[in-house]
């Protein structure tokens, strides 16, 4: 599956090559108003939470599966596309001059617990925390979307923002079909669990947000 | 074209040093206007200036915001990116130089809350505000990198760094940048300390850990 988002478009390359650095639609941010621009903060604060601990939970699934032979390379490769997701995030957070949330150690903290509990559950109920997180994930990244339209397309850091956004929700997606392909829905408790942890995410999401 | 209130305000700026923040720089702001049609000889009625900018003191609140807004600009005057966080902070206690006498009442109206049921009768935030922002600044010029709470950190230190330095300024300020000077060089210090005393506990907790597994306990 993984081997799709390799072949897909992937605009958040922009950020990642030294050479780009000075180009404007990585390093400058449009002039908007104050609404807009309170709204592009806090849109940019939570992805940016969000990504912290999306990689905390890989790392703590990681922890308590790495000598899973079968579990270790899935878990590993999801792992080190939320890496790249938050080396672009903290890019955008320099670039529109976002306030980070204060929250990001309890979201690593908060993190590493749910992704290490969950796999001590078993490999199921780590595919069904991977699927309930991805699927508040993806859906978060969706509304961001709709959110964005309002901002001025002229400015050429508009429209790449999008492209990076909806590549991360195509790349979040991913993660929960694959984490559906590993038996998530077997889990034990599977709609308890996923309704659980679905609900702290849209919490921990309007915290971000603010604080 | 009527002037808009962004350009009288602008045209105000420059009359703060000779009648402070005051409604007489608000309307005397028009006396300066250089348009093709519109020439002006008489200042703006009281009535103009309460229409535009605010009743009473919420006019002259209303010119020391656009000042300060202004005043983050003038830290952009030393050429990009060569701009040091020293060098941006500098610019900005020039900034203030020729309006120096005013400050104080300006400060003071600003932390006068403007409701009067308010409970408290006076408001900490604008002064908070107006050193956060200019610390903010201050990193973005210099191309300050810090993620998480070290981009939290590196404000707060700035912040106290340049409210100290203003504070000085109010009443020394022949010798205010000297004193910049040496609040930035003390940061740094206690920035190097905090780090070193964080790479220590970091060896220390390496060293329990290998005892630890020394001894077969983890």
């Amino acid at each position: 599956m993984l081997r799709v988002a390799a072949s897909r478009a992937q605009p958040s390359a922009a950020y990642l090559k030294k050479a780009n650095a000075a180009l404007p639609a990585v390093s400058t941010t449009p002039h908007i108003s104050d609404a807009q621009r309170q709204q592009l903060d806090s849109a940019l604060r939570v992805d940016q939470a969000g990504e912290i601990a999306a990689n905390y939970i890989y790392m703590g699934q990681m922890f308590v599966l790495r000598r899973d032979p079968a579990m270790k390379p899935l878990v590993q490769e999801m792992w080190e596309q939320e890496k790249k997701h938050l080396e672009v995030m903290d890019k955008l957070q320099l670039q529109h001059r976002v306030r980070p949330t204060l929250l990001s150690d309890v979201a690593k903290v908060a993190g590493f617990g749910l992704g290490a509990a969950t796999a001590m559950m078993g490999k199921e109920a780590a595919m069904a925390c991977t699927e309930a997180v991805e699927t508040v994930i993806g859906e978060h990244y969706d509304d961001q979307l709709r959110e964005m339209e309002s901002l001025p397309s002229d400015h050429p850091s508009v429209p790449l923002l999008r492209e990076v956004i909806r590549e991360f929700r195509d790349d979040e997606l991913e993660h929960l079909d694959i984490a559906v392909e590993h038996d998530a829905q077997r889990a034990p408790a599977h709609a308890l669990l996923s309704s659980i942890i679905g609900a702290g995410c849209k919490v921990a999401i309007e915290l971000c947000k603010r604080v | 074209m009527p002037p808009t209130t962004s350009q009288l305000l602008r045209l105000a700026l420059p009359l703060i040093p000779q009648y402070g923040f005051t409604r007489t720089a608000l309307s005397r702001s028009i006396l300066h206007l250089k348009s093709e049609n519109d020439t002006h000889s008489e200042p703006l009625s009281d009535t103009a200036v309460s229409a535009l900018f605010g009743t009473g003191d919420r006019a002259r609140k209303t010119l020391i915001n656009a000042w300060l807004d202004a005043g983050l600009e003038s830290m952009n005057a030393a050429e990009r990116p060569a701009t040091s966080v020293g060098d941006a902070l500098h610019a900005r206690l020039r900034y203030n130089e020729p309006v120096l006498e005013h400050l104080p009442e300006a400060f003071a109206l600003l932390s006068v809350p403007d409701s009067t049921v308010s409970p408290y009768p006076l408001d900490p935030l604008p002064a908070l505000q107006h050193s956060a922002r200019i610390a903010d600044e201050a990193c973005y010029l210099s191309g300050d990198q810090s993620l998480r709470l070290s981009w939290y950190a590196r404000r707060a230190a700035l912040m106290g760094v340049y409210g100290a330095a203003e504070l000085h300024q109010l009443t020394s300020p022949s010798s205010a940048h000297a004193f910049l000077d040496n609040l930035l060089e003390t940061s740094k210090a206690i920035e190097s300390s905090v780090s070193s005393v964080g790479q220590f506990s970091e060896y220390v907790v390496r060293s329990w850990a290998g005892i630890a597994r020394s001894r077969g306990l983890l």
